[in-house]
């Protein structure tokens, strides 16, 4: 770290260099943690049914766990969606499409749509028009939270389905747009057949009612503390910061910032390259918080 | 196809109300023993709680 010592005299360009060395060290590898983790979570919830539904385990429990199993889905699926898995012609790459999609089912989000609106977050952060997650823009924690209620009401501007059908349609996307809606068809139909079935309580805890506290776990740690307070640009649409419920109960979400400066850094490599770029990122004058 | 997949949406929260909620409520209320007012089976008191928020999320646009 001593040629780090004067980094705010050194060019743009320089820091630059240094910064995408300090990345490439992390990228590349492969996250088996994310792909253990986004099986097992899947396999986990589709026993719970069985489990549930034959008595062997009480419903409440059945419940704490799909709850867990809804906060956990999404992250996998997020590093398929930024292809570090494995990228288009490699090997793996059937690998990181199935980790795509089955961290996406229980959500409730095609995996196709997931990414094209991921990729335009990236794109645009922080940009009220243009962020697909903008909706998820509040000023505390409650309101972060309260946002996310209004977010996911039936009609509205500012919901999350609005959000990203007008991302999809700018981008073309029609069939990604029918896809989630035919995703989300079948979705209210297994709940309907549950129900109708004599099993309406199991469906809502082990599906309906988890996927909407995973959901609001994911938002706030995932979409709202991460840029809550930052504003547009490269080194300013995201921020470390320290969470209460430390770096695994905010899934890594303190260091989003390597996230979003270099996407394609696995989860798990995350605070290494942050502690490694964080004097240049301090020479750029990111928001570090206390980290 | 998306002219009629927008048709369901539209008419979603009371779709959801009658084909889900409707049920819960019932089953709910035989599983924690409550007795529905005014004699009305747990079905029918299903049925009308869920149809009463369900018609009021439809008109309004939002559950809460």
């Amino acid at each position: 770290m001593t040629d780090l010592k004067n980094l705010s005299e050194l060019s743009q360009k320089e820091l630059i260099r240094m910064e995408r060395e300090i990345a490439a060290k992390h990228v590349g590898r492969k996250p088996w943690l994310a792909i253990t983790w986004s099986i097992s979570n899947f396999v986990i919830w589709l026993s719970l049914w069985p489990l549930v539904l034959t008595g062997t385990i009480p419903l409440w429990l059945g419940f704490v766990i799909a709850t867990a199993n809804m906060a956990l889905s999404y992250l996998p699926s997020h590093e398929a969606q930024h292809d570090i898995i494995a990228r288009p012609g490699e090997k793996l790459r059937w690998l990181n499409e199935l980790i795509g999609w089955i961290g996406s089912i229980p959500l409730v989000m095609p995996y196709p749509a997931l990414k094209a609106t991921h990729m335009e977050h990236h794109k645009n952060a922080n940009d009220p028009k243009l962020d697909p997650d903008y909706f998820t823009h509040a000023s505390g924690p409650l309101r972060a939270l309260w946002r996310f209620v209004q977010a996911m009401q039936p009609r509205g501007k500012n919901t999350q389905a609005s959000r990203y059908e007008e991302t999809l349609q700018r981008l073309g996307r029609k069939d990604l747009i029918i896809q989630s809606a035919i995703m989300t068809l079948a979705f209210y139909s297994f709940l309907f057949t549950m129900a109708w079935f004599g099993y309406a309580i199991e469906a809502a805890l082990l599906w309906w009612l988890p996927r909407h506290l995973g959901f609001a776990y994911i938002i706030f740690f995932l979409a709202w503390s991460p840029h809550h307070g930052t504003s547009k640009g490269r080194y300013r649409d995201t921020r470390a910061w320290r969470s209460q419920l430390g770096n695994i109960g905010s899934m890594g979400m303190q260091f989003h910032i390597i996230h979003h400066l270099h996407p394609r850094i696995p989860l798990y490599r995350t605070p290494q390259a942050y502690w490694e770029m964080r004097p240049i990122l301090k020479a750029r004058g990111c928001d570090l918080g206390e980290m | 196809m998306t002219a009629t997949l927008k048709q369901v949406f539209y008419f979603g929260p009371i779709i959801f109300a009658l084909g889900f909620l409707a049920p819960l409520i019932a089953q709910s209320a035989i599983r924690l023993g409550f007795d529905a007012p005014f004699g009305l089976s747990p079905l029918a008191f299903g049925f009308a709680a869920a149809g009463i928020s369900g018609l009021a999320a439809q008109i309004r646009g939002r559950w809460i």
